[in-house]
């Protein structure tokens, strides 16, 4: 069961490594999508008056594709069990058509004897980390391993 | 005006929800997830679900609309609030047809260099049977009214 797939892992593996690009047409579509319509994701006008260097991504669409990069390992997206971020610099989005890049890894940080996988995610843009404490407990499905 | 620490332990009405297919569909799309899981129900069965799920942070969705309700009685603009930490913990997946009964709840008020820290909690059950279907935690930072030119960390 579990334990074989477990036993392949240790800690300090990267599990998954990508880069993400978020575009203003990403923006647009997450703020519809998650019904998050703060103006400071999509109007420069409104982030810069608030100090803000021009329109940020919404810190749940970060997170949503640090998720991915987990989901897209593990292939069953209800394998996550638990994910938590710390939002800690804003992610500028330019307005141009390639967008801002994320990069996000992600490396085992425990292998329990419950069959669950502790992962520790690094998100950065441009070398620094944008979203800080990013961890993750995943089940690691028994018939499919991951990387399979 | 600091946000009064008395309003700590406030718990808000229960908000309901009913998960879509099409906007699970809407979801994974605006995250750029392709995972079959979420569109198609034999791939989610293949994994032991009953028809398609959403993707974790879909639960932001549902946790949302309970921050609507208490920024709305506390006074806070959305403009003045910056989400400083959040964290999921499933207790199983969210299907389509899943109706679900969000109750939230005020952990703590805390001043800080000016602003307020508000620590949210919120959870979220099956209506039906009342089981637990997600835990979520989050912090939420509140600037003072005033300060419109301040900058966001």
């Amino acid at each position: 069961m579990t334990e074989r797939v477990t036993e392949q892992l240790a800690v300090g593996d990267v599990v998954a490594d990508h880069t993400y690009w978020i575009t203003r047409e990403n923006l647009v579509r997450y703020a519809g999508a998650s019904g998050d319509f703060n103006p400071i994701h999509w109007n420069e006008r409104v982030a810069t008056s608030v100090g803000l260097p021009n329109v940020i991504a919404h810190g749940l669409l970060t997170m949503g594709l640090a998720g991915r990069l987990l989901t897209d390992w593990l292939g069953d997206p209800a394998a996550v069990v638990e994910y938590g971020v710390r939002f800690a610099r804003p992610v500028v989005v330019p307005d141009d058509d390639i967008g801002v890049a994320v990069r996000v890894a992600a490396t085992v940080t425990d292998v329990r004897d419950d069959g669950l996988v502790a992962l520790e995610l690094t998100v950065k843009v441009d070398e620094q980390k944008v979203l800080t404490q990013a961890r993750a407990l995943c089940r690691l499905p028994a018939d499919r391993p991951p990387g399979s | 005006m600091p946000i009064d620490p008395s309003v700590a332990g406030r718990v808000y009405p229960p908000q309901f929800y009913e998960v879509s297919r099409e906007k699970i569909r809407e979801f994974a799309e605006a995250i750029g997830d392709a995972n079959p899981a979420y569109v198609d129900t034999a791939a989610a069965r293949g994994y032991g679900h009953g028809d398609v799920v959403a993707p974790p942070t879909f639960m932001m969705i549902i946790v949302m609309n309970g921050f609507d309700l208490l920024m709305k009685d506390l006074g806070i603009e959305f403009a003045r609030v910056v989400h400083v930490d959040q964290r999921f913990t499933y207790s199983r997946s969210l299907s389509v047809g899943t109706r679900v009964e969000a109750t939230t709840r005020l952990d703590g008020v805390r001043a800080v260099a000016g602003n307020d820290l508000l620590k949210i909690r919120t959870e979220v059950r099956d209506e039906e049977d009342g089981t637990d279907i997600c835990l979520s935690e989050a912090t939420l930072l509140v600037r003072p009214e005033d300060s419109d030119g301040g900058r966001r960390q």
